[in-house]
Parts: structure tokens; sequence; C-alpha cells
């Protein structure tokens, strides 16, 4: 929170055209798809695992709902399946993870090449592309056209009203149910969980069978703004989901962490993106400001660790 | 042991029969007896390795043994799973296992038996509920928390203690296991714990006491039960050993 509006104010301040309509609705945007991955991120890292396979699945989910539409399928099963074949993969995810033990750091980092390679198999490696319009592109990302009609350059996508929707449930989800309350128990102590009767591999199954349908819904929302998608979509989003769950507060080690927090990660690190390249300053050439970025996590996870510690 | 009488409900509390443990071809309990009777403070002692800890993770569901019989009040039974043993009435206050230190008084108080409101299929939990009756359940045994929205793990070693002890008695537990319950504590805080220990048995609960300290075993205990390399070595009442006779027993210095 601290983060996100030091990092507004000294932009606002500093930055030509920040505060601006244009800026801000990109940024905003910018923000949406990876927020929606960073949920799922956030829950499995507060019950202490990873997921890297969520840009591969991103990229399935995109896949499986861009080609339901493109053949004039119903929406309702394109988006079904574009979120159901995800969360089984994330199932297995979970499986692979509680039956051989291995770190779920290095079972996804495998699947997600397994998944992305599946996916090129079942497609034939080709670009899927469309020009047709279809209404559940406008419900899932759409314009929000009035706004914007209203509003000058205010580009909003309703994919982010979506987002809010999903930060809203999953924040009561985690912090007003038994699941979440399992979730942190499970993170924080697992062999307090155990002792106290709480199924660890219950609630890490489900964290991965979340984190696979949010992948795919991002997927879908990416195929719906901008009607494509290839083998590669949403390759490296996986390390910008746990960045912004990190500068929102998450704990790496488990047990700690927060939805709402991971929402102002994700605008946080986006906000980062646009500021710079705004600023364009000589030394901080436009393509290299992922250095930036990168420079802020690691300063945003000390600060983290440092409020942590005082608290 | 009067009053045992006067309740007509001699039947102990646990029994455990001919327990063996292997692991592949580590055999870890080879034929262990145990008994725990009601209102009872029983000392279970052993080296590092004997068995104990063993022997404990078989009575709550962590560990099924490899043959042996389990009965509860009488009644012969499966542990599966630690769930069934909390069930059962069996709980386990481990020194740090049983908390997790980033979770809140209330969270930890009710972990995996958390209270509910419900709106159709909607379910939460019902915070305010919970909060007033683990702050409640804690005044009850004499322990005052500052909130119970403090973090376990800003609290000292002999508060955790507390909050476990507490928990157990109040989710009706008939059987409280210490596993090593005052090995990282202070001296004030091992005499609290200690004194805790004897409140939960003035309040009808059974006690295993677990600890490598003799001395703080021998304060408590009504009875001791050694083993030693996976095997039962004995069962003394108070009056029939000293605190040195134990630790003779303990090392196999002297036999039986």
């Amino acid at each position: 929170m601290i983060t996100l509006l030091g990092v507004f104010l000294l932009f606002s301040l500093f930055v030509p055209h920040f505060l601006t309509m244009r800026s801000i609705s990109g940024i905003i945007n910018a923000a949406t798809m990876t927020g929606v991955l960073t949920i799922g991120i956030t829950l499995l890292m507060i019950a202490g695992e990873f997921d890297l396979s969520v840009g591969a699945l991103m990229a399935v989910g995109a896949f499986l709902f861009g080609s339901v539409i493109m053949k004039g399928g119903s929406p309702v099963l394109a988006v079904f399946l574009g979120m159901a074949v995800p969360g089984l993969l994330g199932a297995v995810n979970g499986f692979l993870l509680i039956k051989t033990g291995i770190p779920s750091f290095i079972v996804t980092l495998g699947t997600q090449f397994v998944y992305r390679g599946a996916l090129y198999v079942a497609s034939g490696g080709i670009m899927l592309q469309t020009i047709m319009d279809a209404p559940v592109f406008h419900l899932l990302n759409g314009k929000m056209v009035r706004l914007a009609a209203a509003v000058e350059n205010a580009n909003f996508q309703t994919a982010f009203l979506w987002l809010l929707a999903l930060v809203a449930l999953f924040q009561f989800l985690l912090m007003r149910t038994k699941f979440g309350n399992h979730l942190f128990a499970t993170g924080g102590s697992p062999s307090a969980a155990k002792a106290t009767g709480v199924s660890v591999t219950r609630t890490k199954l489900a964290g991965f069978i979340i984190s696979g349908v949010l992948s795919g819904l991002a997927g879908i929302m990416l195929f719906s703004q901008y009607k494509t998608a290839k083998i590669a979509t949403g390759a490296g989003e996986e390390l910008n989901a746990i960045a912004a769950a990190v500068v929102g507060g998450t704990l790496m080690t488990g047990g700690s962490g927060s939805i709402v927090g991971a929402l102002l990660g994700v605008i946080t690190i986006s906000m980062l993106r646009t500021g710079i390249v705004l600023l364009n300053l000589p030394f901080i050439p436009a393509d290299n400001f992922e250095a930036v970025v990168g420079l802020t996590i690691v300063i945003a996870a000390i600060f983290n660790h440092w409020i942590r510690g005082r608290s | 042991m009067n009053q045992n009488a006067s309740n007509g409900n001699d039947t102990p509390v646990v029994v455990m029969e001919r327990i063996v443990k292997r692991f592949g071809t580590i055999t870890a309990l080879n034929g262990v007896d145990f008994v725990v009777n009601r209102r009872e403070v029983v000392g279970l002692l052993g080296d590092n390795g004997a068995g104990k800890s063993t022997l404990i993770k078989v009575l709550t569901g962590v560990y099924t043994p490899t043959s042996g019989t389990i009965s509860i009040d009488g009644q012969v039974v499966q542990i599966p799973s630690p769930r069934v043993a909390r069930s059962l009435g069996i709980e386990t206050c481990y020194q740090d296992l049983a908390l997790v230190p980033l979770m809140s008084i209330t969270r930890n108080f009710f972990l995996g038996r958390e209270l509910s409101r419900h709106l159709g299929p909607v379910r939460w939990l019902d915070l305010a509920k919970m909060d007033g009756q683990s702050r409640e359940a804690l005044r009850d045994i004499g322990i005052h928390i500052r909130s119970p929205h403090e973090k376990v793990g800003k609290l000292s070693g002999g508060e955790r203690q507390s909050i476990a002890i507490g928990r157990a008695r109040f989710f009706g537990a008939k059987l409280l296991i210490l596993d090593e319950p005052t090995s990282a504590l202070s001296v004030g805080e091992t005499h609290k714990v200690l004194t805790y220990t004897l409140n939960a048995k003035e309040r009808g609960l059974s006690v295993i006491f677990i600890s490598h300290n003799v001395g703080h075993v021998y304060a408590v205990a009504d009875r001791f039960v050694i083993i030693r390399r996976g095997e039962l070595v004995g069962s003394y009442a108070k009056d029939e050993v000293s605190e040195k006779d134990i630790a003779d027993l303990i090392t196999g210095e002297r036999e039986r």
C-alpha cells in the first residue's frame, strides 16, 4: 500500500503525462490479466507453493476459447473449456506435487513446457487469429464504450471490473472461510496444520485447481481483447505474477499474504513500467526499463520484510 | 484415586497392546504395552530414538502400527489419521507443531474446527463468536490474553503452550499429550506449564507428559513409563522410584 502510494506520488509529481486518463487507463489495462493470474499465485504462495505453469495455462485457455468461438461454437462452452481444461492441468500439477513430494517450483517448471508442447501438438503450431466480433468478447474484455465517450481518453476495459469482482471474491474466500484459514495454516506450518486435522494435500490441490482456472480465464480475457493467441502467449507472465504477489506483501515462504495486496502489487508494477517509459531518462533506455522494475521488486521485498519484522 | 472409584469408571482411557512399528527393516517399536488411566499424569521417558515419539504418533494417528491393538475407553479402535484421534478425545500439544506462528490466537484456537455461519450454500467464518469463545476458554483456566487477534508467533513459549492446553480442554479432550512441553522454556515459564498440566488433571483430564528432563516429569507425573530401543523397560508408580532410578533406567545403566 505504502509502496503503491509512494510510486504514484513520485510519478505524479515528476513524470509528464503520468496523471492523465490515457496513461491511467493504460496502466490499469496492462495490469488486468496479470492481476487475474496473481490471485491464483498469491493463494498458492500463501499455502507455500509456486505455480510456474500459469503462463502456459493462459495460452491453453486462450486457444481453447478462441478455437471454439471461431468454429461458431457456443460461448458458454468456449468459456467452460477455456477454464476447465487449465483447471484440470492445474490439478495435475497438484497431484504430481502431492504424490512425488518434488517441490512445486520444479514440478511446474517442468509442466509449463509440457503443457505448451501439448498445445503445439494439438494446434499444429498455428497462430490463432480472427476478425470476427462476438458479444462474449465485449462481455469479458471489451472497451467500456460509454465511459470512453463520457470521459476523454478513459479507455478502460471491462476485464478490470471482472478483476475487481474476483479480488473481492477471493479476499473473502481467504479471510472469511475455512478454506482460507487452511491455506494460511498449510503454508504457515504444515505440521501444525496436519496435527490439527487440516487436510494439507486437499488444500494445496484446491489451490492448484484455482490457479489453473484463473490462468485459463486470463487467457480467455486476452483472446477477447486481442482476438489472437499463439503458442508463446503468456510466456513470462508467471514471473510477473510472482513479482506482483511479492510487491503486494505475500511471503515467499508461505503463511502470509493478501489478495487486495496482490491487486495493489500488480498495479504498482504496471505503474512503474508506464512511468519509466514516460520519463524517458537518458540512462534508462526504454527497452531496459525492466531493470528498474526488477530493482523495485527487490526493494519492495526488503521493505515488506522489514515492516513484518517491526510489527 | 478415591474420586476415581466414586465415579465408578475404572476403565483406562488408553490401552495399547503389543504395538509393533517397523519402517522398512528398522523396528522402531517392538511389542510395547502402554496404559493411561483416568485422571492420571503419565510420564513417558526414553532417550533420543528410544521410540517415544513413534509410540505417540501411533496413538495420534500419524503412523499406522504394523501390528498391535489400541483401545480407547475399553473399545478397540483404529486410528488412521490425526483427525480420528482428535474425534476420540486425544489432543496433542507439541512445543511448536500444533500452532501456526503467523496466525492469530483465535484462528489457531479453532484451526481445523472453525465455526461457520451460512446463508444457503455460502458459508463463512463466525470470527466474532470464535474470538469470544477462545478468550473465554483461556480465561477459564487462568490465562489472560491481550487480544485474540494477536499473532501466536509474538507469544512466549509458555503462553503458546497454554493456548494449546486451553484449546485441548475446550474441545473436550480426555487425553492430553504434552510432547517436550518444557524443552525450550525458561524456569518461570516451565513452572507455569507444569501448573497448567496439574490444572488439566484436576479438571478431569489424563495427561501423557513426554520429556527428556527427568526433573520436570518427576514433578508432575503419577506414574512413569520408560522405553528403550523400541522396547518397554517398565512402568513405575511415583513412590517406587527416585529421579536417579529413572535416569538410570532410561540410559540402561540399571535393568528394571
